[in-house]
Formats: structure tokens, C-alpha cells, sequence
């Protein structure tokens, strides 16, 4: 058993896992989509690879955040602010838009100045969060980032004054409409949002399990004392990611704007937190800090996209039901993942890790 | 039977001891100002305060018992919304006919969510924060829309309207059964949570679990205990919410579980466990109802500064805790280290750090 292991360490990767489930899922939504075509319930095959690439698109409008918050969770904090944050920007965004062009200043700069604003009070939004964590470390992220929730939301609804802020008619705002279209290659339409969201997946990926900066993320996660007396500047690092972590729900915001018709609410994105933890969880991060991989999340997104999409049009589940779907993988799988304990999640560490964690088993007062 | 010297007890003690009493002062002073700027407040409506304040805080009671063993419940508001549904729906289909099985049946719908939750806290060592995030959506989304319960349209009138006056006509010393009911469920949780076993074991699991674990308590059990009590007493909040409003759809109570934490919070309950009594939670929930009805009234604004009023409340309750923890441990360490004053034979030694430096 132990040689067998050892010999299919590099393959008993949780991504690997995360790809016989994605399989598995399509294989059953293709056979529903081919026997309801068979029953004469729809004409044509509503599940192949096009409709699949092209349905992302709305699911795809977390992923951002879903990067930011892989960050906090590899350091074992929570972040459950993210989605608010994202609304504050979002009104920031449309309130600095509104009073530029208002006071005379031509669209474009306008606009540029508006998601500068848009991505400063997102980082600004996340560094606060930051902040209250360092400096207060008796109480939990998530009860600071629970109550900056509310507090980032509130600040939204100030914001708006609890109206909706609509841009119908303005070219150079509907410029950001952009965003959220796709483009044909091939026979293909592919959201243009996979190309945005490729770049920082890359940098990410690099960063995160290349360097050394961001291996020291995964280090504060596994064991803080100890990166603390390794020399790792735990607060520092803690701050930054915080801050990062804000950006990334600013950018979400932008997004947002992009799909929703260039409308501006205070309750926008109500709930992304919940998916964005859910996918960085089934991506292999841990809740308790130091595990996971991009490639991870970045699989993990596609199934839970691909899982939104079939639930909704094959089987017509109401989003409420999706609703569920993403509640019971996110308490599944954090149970699969601290019982079973199986399945590698690190990237580039594969077999060795194994090893450790089976060692450790044995010992545990090492634990 | 000889027994240790008292010594007096130090300020620091004290500040933690009657964390309640500066919190009274503070709530008196709110009411005061409340009815100078709108005269007659007090009298006029602080009994339809107290009506809005129960369903709040019964739900902070079962609130305190999560919060003391270290960990959360966001799922309550959805419990509420559940457990008032299922009953609501019930009432209507005609399975309950009496007001008690009513209450009956939504206890036992919560606890029954919350034992799920603390079943998968305790027995499949989840994040508190997970479980109860998922089971929040889980809970809301078995809400299903056609069971919109507009229950004074077409609802077996007796019944819903006797319901109704049971719940929020004037009864035993003109108040109504709403108000007793929140009057009656934390003084029982309070009572039991300081003179029995349980109760106690709950503090225990809370300060330091592994102690508690080595000590004989059995600390999956008092977890679960705890969330059940939780589930139970957001269950009961439901059918009161289907008595007060007499209606509940999907997004009823969307987002109040953080007025719960904030009563708790604002009572003094540590977040981290451990540390909290019932009387805060109460004068916490009161504040929380009180200031809710009186924004309106004082007309500082547009209603949407209440959400950012609640939200400072909030934050500024839970680093308040902080800071007089804090202060607690500087006095008391100044207490202990000062100048020559300790008896403990260990005033050579160095003062524990100040503040973690990790």
C-alpha cells in the first residue's frame, strides 16, 4: 500500500481529484442533456463545450475575489467582508462618475478617475480590515470582518442614498459593458473575462508558489510562531494580503458594473463572499490556513460554474437551489477535507508531503 | 476549615466583574437623551420598543451560548425564517390547531438546524464561520416562495387571530405574552447557565478548551448542546416573528443575525468565549431596540444611516470589549508586578510581556 502510494503521490493530487469531478459532473450532465433531447424535450444540446465556455461568464464575475480571498484563507484568517467591500466600491465608482461629469469634466477622464477611486476605496476597504486584525489579535478576523461587513455596506447605502444609480445613455460608462462581452474564436465565444482573469491567475500562481514572499504566506498559515521566529514579518504580510484582498473585490466591482447594464446599487453582490470561500475551499484551501493551490481554485471555479449552469438549465433549479448546491459542497468538502486528510494540497510538494502528514499521523504529539 | 485569606479585590477585577453596571449607566443616559429630544417617548411607545426588542433578544440568548464556547452562529435569521415558514405553513394547511404546538413545532425545527450545526462543528471539526455560512443559504433556500405566508389573507382566521392576540394583546401586568416570553427565556437560559453543571461547562469549553477536555467535560457534547439551544431559541424567535409580523417569506430577517451577535457584543460577551453573562446580553439587546426605533424618530438623516449607524455600533462594541480587557490586564499586571506589592515571592521575576508580539 505504501509503495503503491508513493509511486502515485505526484498523481493523488487533490487537483487531480478536482478533475475526475469535473469529468464525472460533465458525463452527467451530458447524458441528462442527451436523453432529454432523446424525450423530445429540447432540440438542440444546450451542453456542449460552447455553451459551457460562453455560460461562465456570469459565474466568472467572483473569480477575482475568489483570488484575493485564497490569500486570506492561506493564512488562515477569513475574510467575509469581501462582498461589501466590493459594494462600497461599486458606489464609490458610480458616486465619483456621477459628481466628475456633473461638475464638467470630460467622460473619459472621468471614468478613469472613477475606477482609480473605485480600486482605492477597495484596497483602502481591505487594508482596514488589515489593520483591526494586526493590531487587535485577540478577537477573530471573521468576527472584525463581520462587523466591517456591515459597516462597509452601510457606508454604501450612505453613499447612494439608497437609490440606484443608472448610466443608460452614456457611451463612455457603457465602454465598461465591454468587460463582460465575449468574442468569437472559432466557433467559440469566449468571455472576454477569461482573459482578464488568466493574467492575475498567472501572476498569482507564479507569486504564490514561486517566490518567496509568497511561500511565506503559506508559512504564516502552517504555523505563525513559527514563521514569526523565523524571521517572517507575520503583521506586515498579514496587512498586505488584507489590503490585496480588497483590491481583488474592487476589481470584482468593476466587473459587476460590466454585467449589470451599468446600474449602481448599494445591495449589489450580497452573498460573493459565500462563493468565493466555497471555491477557494473546493480549490484545496483550508480554512485553517497554509494548504492549496491556484490551479485549484482556478478548476474549482470551472466547476462550480459548470455545476450552476447545468442545475439551471437542465434540471431547472431556481438560483435558490443553486443556493443550496454551493452550501452543501462548502460544508462537504471542508468535511472531506479535515477528515479524509488524503489528498495533497500543496502545489510542488506532492509525495514528500504525503509523507510528513503520515508520519505525523503516527506521531501526534506533533500535532 | 481554614480558608485563603481574602484579598481586596482589585479594580482591574472589578472592571471585568461588573462589566453591566457602566453599560446600565450608558443605556439610562441613551434613554435619557432619546426623550429629551423627542419628549414622551418613554411613555408614549417604549412598550412597542420592548415588543420589538423580544424577538432580538431571545435570539441573543441562545446567541450567548455559541459566543461563550468560542464559537458563532450566522444562521440564525435563516433558522428564524425556517422554523416560522414550516409552522406558519403548517397553521394554514390546518396540522396545527393550537397556538402551543405551534410554539412546539418551531422549537424543534431550529434545534434541529442548530444540532446539524453543531453536529458538523463538533463531530466534523468545521470552522464555526463555514457551517454556519452554508447552512444559512442552506436553510434559506428551503424556503420555498409559493409558501409566502400572507397569513391574515388566507389563513384559518381563528386560529391566526388567536394566535395573534395571544402573542401581542395586553395579558398579565399589560404587557403582552411577546414581551413575557423574551422576558422568561433569558432569565431561565441565565439561571441555568450560572447554577448547573452544564452551564458551567459551557464557561469551561469556552476559557480554554483543552483544560475543559482534560478536566472530564465532554466538549463535543457541550458544543452541540450549545448550538442546539441556539437553533431552538432562533426557532422560537420564528413563530414570535409570525405572531408580531404575521408574515415570513424568503428573505425574512436577512442580515439580523448581526444584531443578535451585537446585543451579545455590546452586553460584553467576548467573542473569542469564555466570557459573558445574560444580564448584558439583555441590557445589549434593549440598547440595540431602543436605538433602532429612536433613528427615525430623531430625524438625523436619511433612513440608510441606520445601517451605518448599526455597523459602528457593532465594531465599536467589539473593540470596547477589547480595550477593557486590555486595561483589566495592565491593571492587574500593574497589580502583581508593582512595586514590592506581591506576596507571591515571584517579584523578582520579569513582567509577562505587554501585548502578543506575533
Amino acid at each position: 500500500m505504501r509503495t503503491v502510494r508513493r509511486a502515485l503521490g505526484p498523481i493523488l493530487r487533490w487537483e487531480s481529484m478536482l478533475v475526475v469531478l469535473l469529468a464525472l459532473i460533465c458525463i452527467v450532465f451530458n447524458q441528462r442533456d442527451a436523453s432529454q433531447q432523446a424525450a423530445g424535450l429540447s432540440r438542440r444540446d444546450v451542453f456542449n463545450f460552447a455553451s459551457i465556455i460562453r455560460g461562465l461568464r456570469p459565474y466568472m464575475l467572483y473569480s477575482f475575489m475568489t483570488l484575493g480571498m485564497m490569500l486570506i484563507l492561506a493564512m488562515g484568517e477569513i475574510d467575509i467582508s469581501t462582498g461589501a467591500s466590493a459594494a462600497l466600491s461599486l458606489a464609490t465608482l458610480g458616486v465619483v462618475y456621477q459628481g466628475l461629469t456633473n461638475a464638467g469634466m470630460p467622460n473619459v477622464p472621468a471614468l478613469i478617475l472613477g475606477l482609480a477611486c473605485c480600486l482605492l476605496s477597495g484596497g483602502i476597504c481591505g487594508a482596514l480590515n488589515g489593520w483591526l486584525v494586526t493590531r487587535f489579535k485577540e478577537l477573530y478576523s471573521m468576527i472584525i470582518t463581520l462587523a466591517m461587513q456591515l459597516f462597509f455596506r452601510g457606508i454604501a447605502y450612505l453613499l447612494l442614498g439608497g437609490g440606484t444609480l443608472t448610466f443608460r445613455n452614456d457611451p463612455v460608462f457603457d465602454s465598461l459593458k465591454k468587460l463582460y462581452n465575449t468574442v468569437a474564436i472559432g466557433s467559440v465565444n469566449v468571455p472576454v473575462m477569461l482573459f482578464w482573469f488568466a493574467a492575475p491567475a498567472l501572476v498569482f500562481t507564479v507569486w504564490i508558489h514561486g517566490t518567496v514572499s509568497g511561500r511565506r504566506i503559506f508559512a504564516l498559515g502552517t504555523n505563525r510562531a513559527c514563521a514569526y521566529f523565523s524571521g517572517v514579518r507575520t503583521d506586515s504580510i498579514q496587512f498586505w494580503m488584507f489590503a490585496l484582498c480588497g483590491l481583488m473585490s474592487a476589481v470584482t466591482a468593476i466587473f459587476f458594473t460590466g454585467a449589470t447594464s451599468s446600474s449602481i446599487r448599494a445591495d449589489a453582490m450580497g452573498g460573493y463572499e459565500l462563493y468565493a470561500i466555497a471555491a477557494a475551499v473546493l480549490g484545496g484551501f483550508s480554512t485553517s490556513g497554509g494548504k492549496g493551490s491556484v490551479p485549484g481554485v482556478v478548476l474549482s471555479l470551472v466547476i462550480f460554474g459548470v455545476m450552476k449552469i447545468g442545475l439551471g438549465t437542465l434540471y431547472g433549479f431556481a438560483d435558490s437551489m443553486v443556493n443550496l448546491s454551493v452550501g452543501v459542497i462548502l460544508i462537504a468538502n471542508t468535511l472531506l477535507l479535515g477528515v479524509g486528510r488524503f489528498f495533497p494540497t500543496g502545489w510542488g510538494q506532492g509525495a514528500r508531503r504525503l509523507r510528513i502528514k503520515r508520519g505525523a499521523a503516527l506521531h501526534p504529539q506533533g500535532e | 476549615m481554614q480558608r485563603p485569606t481574602q484579598t481586596k479585590p482589585s479594580l482591574a477585577f472589578l472592571l471585568v466583574r461588573y462589566r453591566e453596571f457602566p453599560l446600565l449607566a450608558v443605556f439610562a443616559l441613551l434613554l435619557i437623551g432619546v426623550n429629551l429630544r423627542i419628549p414622551g417617548y418613554l411613555n408614549n411607545n417604549y412598550l412597542n420598543v420592548l415588543k420589538g426588542a423580544s424577538i432580538n433578544m431571545v435570539m441573543a440568548s441562545g446567541m450567548l451560548l455559541v459566543l461563550l464556547i468560542g464559537s458563532i452562529d450566522i444562521s440564525v435569521s435563516a433558522t428564524l425564517a425556517l422554523s416560522g415558514a414550516i409552522a406558519g405553513m403548517l397553521m394554514r394547511e390546518g396540522v396545527i390547531d393550537s397556538s402551543a404546538l405551534m410554539f412546539a413545532a418551531g422549537i424543534l425545527i431550529g434545534a434541529s438546524v442548530g444540532a446539524l450545526n453543531g453536529l458538523l462543528m463538533s463531530y466534523g471539526r468545521i470552522l464555526p464561520i463555514i457551517v454556519t455560512l452554508g447552512m444559512s443559504y442552506i436553510t434559506r433556500a428551503l424556503i420555498p416562495m409559493d409558501w409566502l405566508l400572507g397569513l391574515n389573507k388566507i389563513a384559518r382566521i381563528n386560529l391566526t387571530d388567536g394566535f395573534k392576540t395571544l402573542l401581542l394583546d395586553r395579558g398579565f401586568l399589560t404587557l403582552p405574552m411577546l414581551v413575557w416570553i423574551a422576558a422568561v427565556v433569558p432569565v431561565i437560559i441565565g439561571l441555568f447557565l450560572r447554577y448547573t453543571r452544564l452551564g458551567r461547562d459551557i464557561y469551561a469549553v469556552g476559557s480554554n478548551e483543552s483544560a475543559a477536555r482534560v478536566r472530564g467535560v465532554r466538549v463535543e457534547r457541550v458544543k452541540l448542546f450549545a448550538h442546539t439551544v441556539c437553533g431552538a431559541t432562533a426557532g422560537l424567535a420564528g413563530i414570535l416573528w409570525l405572531g408580531y409580523y404575521n408574515a415570513i417569506e424568503k428573505s425574512t430577517a436577512t442580515g439580523d443575525e448581526m444584531f443578535t451577535i451585537a446585543a451579545c457584543v455590546l452586553g460584553g460577551v467576548s467573542v473569542t468565549g469564555g466570557y459573558g453573562k445574560m444580564t448584558g446580553v439583555v441590557i445589549g439587546a434593549l440598547m440595540i431596540a431602543t436605538i433602532n426605533s429612536a433613528i427615525p424618530q430623531l430625524r438625523i438623516g436619511s433612513s440608510m444611516i441606520t445601517e451605518f449607524i448599526k455597523g459602528i455600533l457593532l465594531l465599536g462594541a467589539i473593540l470596547l470589549n477589547v480595550a477593557v480587557r486590555r486595561t483589566a490586564g495592565r491593571l492587574e499586571r500593574a497589580r502583581v508586578w508593582g512595586a514590592g506589592t506581591s506576596n507571591s515571592g515571584a517579584s523578582g521575576a520579569e513582567p509577562p510581556a505587554k501585548r502578543r508580539v506575533m
